[in-house]
């Protein structure tokens, strides 16, 4: 069966759904083609829901501030609940040759116009009597939010199928054909689609669909442990807890892999999170094992080892159940790939978010709408453009 | 219009037959996993195992599907609940 498209999205995750809804409010005619069954089956479907404004660095923070100016009416925008929360943020140490970093960490981020703050232990278990006596310091803000993953990705999707996105459901891309400079159509297992653009959205699948053009896209699936515990009463202040680790492990991949500690070694930094619910989600790490998904005792040990030094009531709560996700890591160099091509000219690529991809997925769509659709972007991306992968292509 | 439908399904997370109807047709969801992720339903103490079946049978007859046409609910670790202590535990003493 012979289909037609103004764009092909790759990708039923996040950041497809969001560049899909965004094409679509634009009048554009998507089809997303997803080769699982359902959406959000990637990253997107294991993750905390944390847009955290303290963690990144520019040029990906300039991203984030819009992106959660956009998340701000987004629940009214597609009509669907997020359960967009705004619960601050907390990054603390529990590590005395750390303290220096974190006053950096600090000063840093009051240069970027971040509204932090840096307290000192004791005054932070005052505040919040539920974390541990390891605790030497932290930086707090109140511009961190929170989000259902399932709702904002499921969310996009609906409001982008109410303006006539279609949806290609276990349907996988085998072949891309070309007509000269340019993609004329995309072959799945199960149609032909002839298409005026291709946006590749397959997050950690986004190599393999590179690969049928010919192209290295240097992204990785980066595994990331969760666990979710049974609900218990929330805390008083703050509910977005985050190791100071997490600045290294999450963005500098040498100190990830230079390191001699075990639990560093799989990327193992904790981001405590409690819902609405009442539940936590303790995240999380970051190892490579090709498309493996499953958790492993070894992680699961020391992310719960490391969470009871943060939040040490935890220990006491039952875990109900554990995931694994893969995230799309840009190995290159850590930030995501927003860009077109030179040849195929109507091939974009929008992934390598790698644990941001939740935060940064309304920004990404209405980027890669309008970098379809107009003659520029409304923010620059020439720092996410893939002709700086040029010596590998 | 239909009549609202009370029952409860998830009985752990208190969710109803009716939230799950709606969650299915607002979001055109097909699998147990999804409808799971939209409406908590099988997210509680006991991870779907009282509520599944049920959940099934809702699936099944809002797309015209039989039951065994549907891809089971995926299966997460632990089997029961386990304290968080005892998972950083894990390796240094005995699981018995």
């Amino acid at each position: 069966m012979i289909k037609r498209a103004d764009v092909v999205v790759v990708g039923g995750g996040v950041i497809g759904c969001s560049v899909a809804y965004y094409l679509a409010k634009k009048g554009v005619r998507v089809i997303v083609v997803e080769k699982k069954e359902g959406l959000s089956l990637g990253a997107s479907g294991a993750n905390q829901g944390g847009c955290p404004l303290q963690l990144f660095k520019s040029p990906v923070l300039e991203l984030a501030r819009e992106s959660l100016k956009l998340y701000k009416n987004l629940a009214e925008e597609i009509e669907c609940d997020i359960e967009y929360e705004n619960v601050g943020s907390l990054v603390c140490s529990v590590d005395e040759k750390q303290y220096p970093d974190m006053k950096k960490h600090f000063q840093d981020k009051r240069r970027e116009g971040i509204n932090v703050r840096l307290i000192e232990g004791h005054q932070l278990r005052k505040l919040e009597p539920t974390l541990g006596e390891d605790i030497i310091v932290g930086v707090e803000e109140w511009d961190s939010y929170m989000v259902n993953p399932f709702k904002v990705n499921y969310g996009f999707a609906y409001a982008a199928r109410k303006l006539g996105t279609e949806f290609l459901f276990s349907s996988q891309v085998k072949k891309i054909e070309r007509d000269k400079e340019r993609i004329a159509s995309v072959i799945t297992d199960r149609e032909k689609i002839k298409t005026n653009f291709l946006v590749n959205a397959a997050g950690a699948w986004a190599s393999e669909i590179g690969k049928m053009l010919g192209l290295t896209i240097p992204v990785r699936a980066r595994r990331g442990q969760i666990m979710v515990t049974e609900p218990v009463p929330l805390n008083k202040r703050w509910r977005y807890i985050l190791d100071a680790d997490y600045l290294t492990t999450a963005f500098d991949l040498a100190a990830v892999e230079d390191s001699k500690e075990a639990r560093i070694k799989l990327g193992v930094a904790g981001s405590y999170i409690q819902e609405k619910s009442g539940n936590w989600t303790i995240g999380s790490s970051r190892d490579f094992a090709g498309y493996n998904n499953r958790v492993t005792m070894q992680t699961l040990k020391y992310m719960a080892k490391r969470a009871i030094k943060f939040v040490p009531k935890l220990k006491d709560i039952s875990c109900i159940r554990t995931f694994a996700g893969l995230r799309p890591f840009c190995y290159g160099d850590g930030l995501p790939i927003l860009s077109k091509i030179k040849s195929p000219q109507n091939f974009v690529i929008a992934t390598g978010h790698a644990g941001e991809g939740m935060t940064l997925a309304p920004i990404t769509g209405k980027l890669i709408a309008e970098l379809i659709t107009e003659s520029g972007t409304s923010l620059s991306i020439d720092a996410f453009s893939f002709s700086r992968f040029k010596n590998i292509n | 219009m239909k009549k609202k439908v009370n029952n409860t399904i998830c009985r752990c997370e208190e969710i109803s037959e009716q939230e799950i109807r709606d969650a299915i047709r607002k979001f055109n969801l097909r699998t147990v996993d999804a409808v799971k992720r939209l409406t908590r339903a099988g997210m509680g103490l006991c991870q779907g195992r009282t509520c599944t079946p049920l959940l099934t049978k809702i699936i099944a007859e809002e797309t015209d599907k039989k039951v065994d046409e549907l891809l089971p609910l995926s299966k997460r670790p632990p089997v029961r609940p386990v304290k968080v202590e005892f998972l950083a535990r894990e390796g240094e003493q005995k699981l018995d």
